[in-house]
């Protein structure tokens, strides 16, 4: 005991006051008490937060209350169904598998409308143009407006240089660039965060993807040198291609799911 | 410099520094932002919060880096306890990563302000700050465990006691339960906890005590195990970081009951292992327990033992004090000694410390200015100390074996505190000694009270008293006489009073209606009002209900409006009375019905141009029906044209959160 534990000491040499046993039961008996004037006067924000964690709160302790009667109840041991058991009644009626036969085919030929990529997200929202490129105005009565700049998130390669004002149409601004992703690697269940190596396709158009603009469910190809995945003939793989998941204009950042 | 652990903030744990921080960023920055506004506009709005909550993470994370003592800053003696108490290592490692949070949450403001300048649209702007204090949060969400742990180490910290390394201190140290905390509560007022099994301290204490004027520190450290160093507990180690690193006088104390559990031979080997951590400090060895078993009880080996550890400690301290080879010993228990080897201590480490600094480089700076004058005597003549002759006397009292009585204990002689008086004449200082118990006699104003004394004057008041009594008894018999006249009331009487009775509740329930309605009600003038119009018919009823004859007035008042008739004269009225009126208002009503097909008759209760009592009612109900929009607005009729506050201050000021919306 440090020596400036004052009640510590206090309590060992004259023990602790008389009632405190009965006022530590007061106390705790008071506590719901106390617990439902809060929750009455909480409003707001602060009064989701405080439902929200009670309610975690009484389910824990549900638990462990069921948990510890367990052993007091009585049950009988059931067995569990075997898979494909029909209950009595409708043990004499006949199974037609055609419905089902049929369900899948038509499953079959949405897919194959929806699109040829087996990929995690297989639709996407359109993007219009309008709100993908921002007019610029330029010229010297600003009056021209042949000029755009893109309001999403872009891939620039390492190499690329800008050309002559006259000459660029589109602008990709410095700010909205990025190299980097996290990808997920779906059988791993981990996070890298990988290099970006350049934009595969934008569901949006093959404009979209030769501009290198990163979307929801853009294909990027990434670098997964560090990853050390192997090809079956022995060869490291570096670079794979991943789907992006979110909207990196909204959310700063590329996430995105290895395509394995 | 001093090192006083107690000021550090308290660290909170991640998730209330979470809660901490964003609500203040929500009670901080503006809350309402709407898509309508420029987009310029939106931006800086979230930006502002995006930078207002990176502010205050920074904020907090810095005093929490600033007020943690850097272990390589501090005293050698603070940053080896540090070490020993709460691990370097972990320590630092804890404090490296509130660091670098602090730098990534900076980065990360950085980065969202910067996509924040291209945010296009309100739902965009709000989703990357979303973004943005969700991973400053996420990033102390992680360091939940190093907040855990510093919050433990600064209540840790604050109970440390406040050694000052540089200070005069004492160091006692020796095996467990050989009386180190003993002999600190004999020397200080510590008040450590002292009992019979090893390990009772388990820290090191600190008390302070008096020496030549001049503030010691007692250092009380716990019991050290002969073991080699890597061995030692926390504990132990404790000990040995303070008898490596301050500079201090060691005082080593042997047990020589060995009641400690430990022989004389195992604590001179104790000294002799550690002895390489007493260079360069003053050291004293104290024998204890001598009440237990004497020094001289000892065996041969024993002693030699003993006289081992003395030769050990002489250094050249000692030398230089001319101190004898006499081994300090001391017996907690009964006190004996223990004065003594304080004294010896701090005269060493003063010695010491003297020595030391007059080996310092700075010493001969501050010699040179230094001058002590040693005055001569200007000539042969005694110049003694004046000392006056009852202290002399008193002296010579007690010296003759005379007991002083003290006025406390004649307090407890004489039925203790609250109960005895202290007789304070005593010791008045009078030519006659007798005098001292006799009556004062009380002055006012120059004259002696007693003087003017009647010697009489209780019989004269008890005289006055009883006269007094009398002449009460006499006047309630006369009381008792008078009353019952007065009690009954003739029938007249009682009527009137209760006329009066029933006048004046009607006046009071009327008040109340009115007072109840009024408010509300318009004010209707008093020529529509048939009650309180001005008509005969009302002054006539009022001045009668005064208890006036109203005849005459009414007389008056309605002479020009009537037709004037013919027949007989009406001259007798004035002079009639109440009974005559009657009888006239029963001629009245004959003459009113012989007329009645006269067209000209209106009702009563019909007034202001209306031509019945249905119009009437109609026309209130339209008037209330008009009033009761005016209510609404707190108008009082359709004359009120007050405009009140149209923008109450109280009511639209400040913030409007949740519920607030009809005060604040």
């Amino acid at each position: 005991m440090p020596q400036n534990e004052h009640i510590e000491l206090f309590q060992k040499r004259y023990g602790k006051r008389l009632d405190h046993e009965e006022r530590t039961r007061k106390k705790e008996a008071r506590e719901p008490h106390k617990r439902s004037q809060v929750a009455k006067k909480l409003i707001g924000l602060k009064a989701k937060l405080y439902a929200k964690k009670r309610h975690k709160e009484k389910v824990e302790m549900k638990k462990t209350i069921n948990s510890h009667s367990e052993r007091n109840n009585k049950h009988k041991v059931e067995e569990k169904a075997q898979p494909g058991a029909i209950p009595a009644y409708l043990m004499d009626r006949e199974q037609t598998s055609r419905a089902k036969v049929l369900s899948n085919t038509v499953k079959q030929k949405r897919k194959e409308k929806a699109g040829k990529w087996e990929v995690p997200l297989p639709k996407v929202r359109p993007v219009a143009e309008d709100e993908m490129f921002k007019v610029m105005r330029s010229g010297k009565r600003m009056k021209k407006s042949w000029k755009r700049m893109i309001t999403k998130a872009t891939f620039v390669g390492p190499g690329f240089t800008r050309k002559p004002p006259k000459y660029e149409r589109f602008i990709r601004p410095s700010g909205l660039r990025f190299t980097k992703a996290h990808i997920t690697h779906p059988e791993l269940k981990a996070t890298f965060q990988l290099e970006i190596l350049g934009v595969k396709k934008n569901p949006n158009g093959p404009m979209y993807s030769s501009l290198g603009v990163l979307t929801k469910g853009t294909i990027i190809e990434v670098n997964v040198s560090e990853l050390g995945l192997v090809t079956p003939g022995g060869k490291v793989v570096w670079g794979k291609y991943a789907q992006i998941t979110n909207n990196p204009e909204n959310d700063g950042c590329v996430n995105g799911v290895l395509l394995v | 410099m001093q090192y006083n652990f107690k000021k550090i903030a308290s660290v909170p744990a991640a998730s209330d520094f979470i809660d901490v921080v964003l609500s203040r960023t929500q009670r901080q920055t503006p809350t309402v932002v709407h898509a309508g506004y420029a987009i310029a506009r939106i931006r800086q709005f979230y930006m502002r919060k995006v930078k207002y909550t990176q502010q205050s993470w920074n904020e907090k994370l810095s005093r929490i880096l600033e007020d943690f003592p850097r272990v390589d800053d501090v005293h050698p003696f603070y940053s080896d306890l540090l070490n020993v108490l709460y691990d370097k290592d972990h320590y630092k490692l804890a404090l490296g990563q509130l660091n670098t949070a602090r730098a990534m949450i900076d980065k990360i403001a950085k980065d969202y302000v910067k996509l924040l300048k291209y945010g296009d649209s309100l739902y965009r702007c709000k989703q990357l700050k979303r973004a943005a204090l969700g991973r400053m949060c996420t990033i102390m969400k992680k360091h939940a465990a190093s907040l855990a742990y510093l919050e433990q180490v600064r209540q840790h910290m604050s109970r440390l006691p406040s050694i000052d390394p540089n200070t005069r201190s004492i160091l006692v140290c020796g095996y467990p339960n050989v009386g180190k905390s003993s002999f600190m509560n004999k020397v200080t007022r510590a008040d450590v906890e002292v009992q019979p099994y090893a390990f009772t301290t388990k820290s090191i204490y600190v008390g302070h005590t008096d020496y030549k004027y001049l503030r010691w520190q007692v250092l009380d450290t716990p019991g050290i195990l002969d073991r080699p160093l890597d061995e030692r507990n926390t504990i132990e180690m404790q000990s040995i970081t303070a008898l490596a690193h301050l500079r201090a006088v060691v005082l080593y104390i042997v047990d020589i009951s060995e009641q400690c559990g430990f022989s004389i031979a195992q604590q001179a080997a104790l000294f002799h292992s550690i002895k390489p951590l007493f260079a360069n400090k003053p050291l004293v060895v104290a024998i204890n327990k001598i009440d237990v078993r004497k020094l001289e009880d000892l065996s041969a080996e024993d002693r030699a033992l003993i006289d081992g550890m003395r030769d050990a400690m002489r250094g050249p301290a000692a030398m230089q004090l001319g101190d004898d080879d006499a081994l300090p010993i001391m017996s907690t228990l009964s006190e004996n000694g223990v004065m003594e080897v304080k004294n010896r201590c701090c005269d060493l480490l003063l010695a010491h410390r003297v020595e030391q600094k007059l080996a310092s480089r700075r010493a001969g700076e501050v010699m040179n200015r230094l001058h002590v004058a040693t005055p001569v005597p200007r000539d042969s003549k005694q110049r003694p100390a004046f000392i006056p002759s009852t202290l002399e006397a008193s002296r010579a009292r007690k010296a003759a074996g005379e007991k002083i009585v003290t006025e406390k204990e004649l307090q407890e002689q004489n039925g203790g505190a609250g109960v005895y008086s202290a007789d304070l004449r005593k010791r008045y200082m009078l030519e006659n000694d007798d005098w001292k118990y006799d009556i004062v006699p009380e002055i006012y104003n120059g004259k002696n009270v007693a003087d003017f004394i009647d010697p009489e004057i209780e019989a004269k008041l008890a005289e006055l008293e009883r006269e007094e009594d009398e002449l009460e008894a006499k006047w309630e018999a006369e009381r008792m006489d008078r009353e019952p006249q007065e009690a009954d009331l003739d029938e007249d009487e009682r009527a009137l009073l209760g006329e009066v009775r029933t006048r004046r509740n009607k006046l009071v329930a009327e008040h109340r209606r009115k007072k109840a309605a009024g408010n509300n009600n318009p004010v209707v003038p008093r020529k529509v009002d048939h009650e309180r119009k001005l008509n005969t018919k009302n002054m006539k009823s009022s001045l009668e209900s005064m208890g006036l004859d109203a005849t005459a007035a009414v007389e008056r008042a309605r002479s020009r409006s009537r037709v004037v008739k013919r027949g007989r004269s009406m001259g007798a009225d004035a002079s009639m009375g109440a009974d005559d009126a009657n009888e006239d208002g029963k001629k009245m009503r004959t003459s009113k019905s012989r007329s009645k097909s006269v067209a000209k008759r209106v009702k009563d209760e019909v007034g202001g141009g209306l031509k019945s009592v249905d119009a009437t009612l109609r026309a209130t109900k339209m008037a209330d029906k008009a009033q009761r929009k005016r209510n609404k607005l707190a108008k009082s009729g359709e004359g009120d044209r007050t405009i009140n506050t149209k923008l109450p201050k109280w009511l639209n000021s400040g913030k409007r959160g949740n519920g607030k919306t009809d005060r604040r």
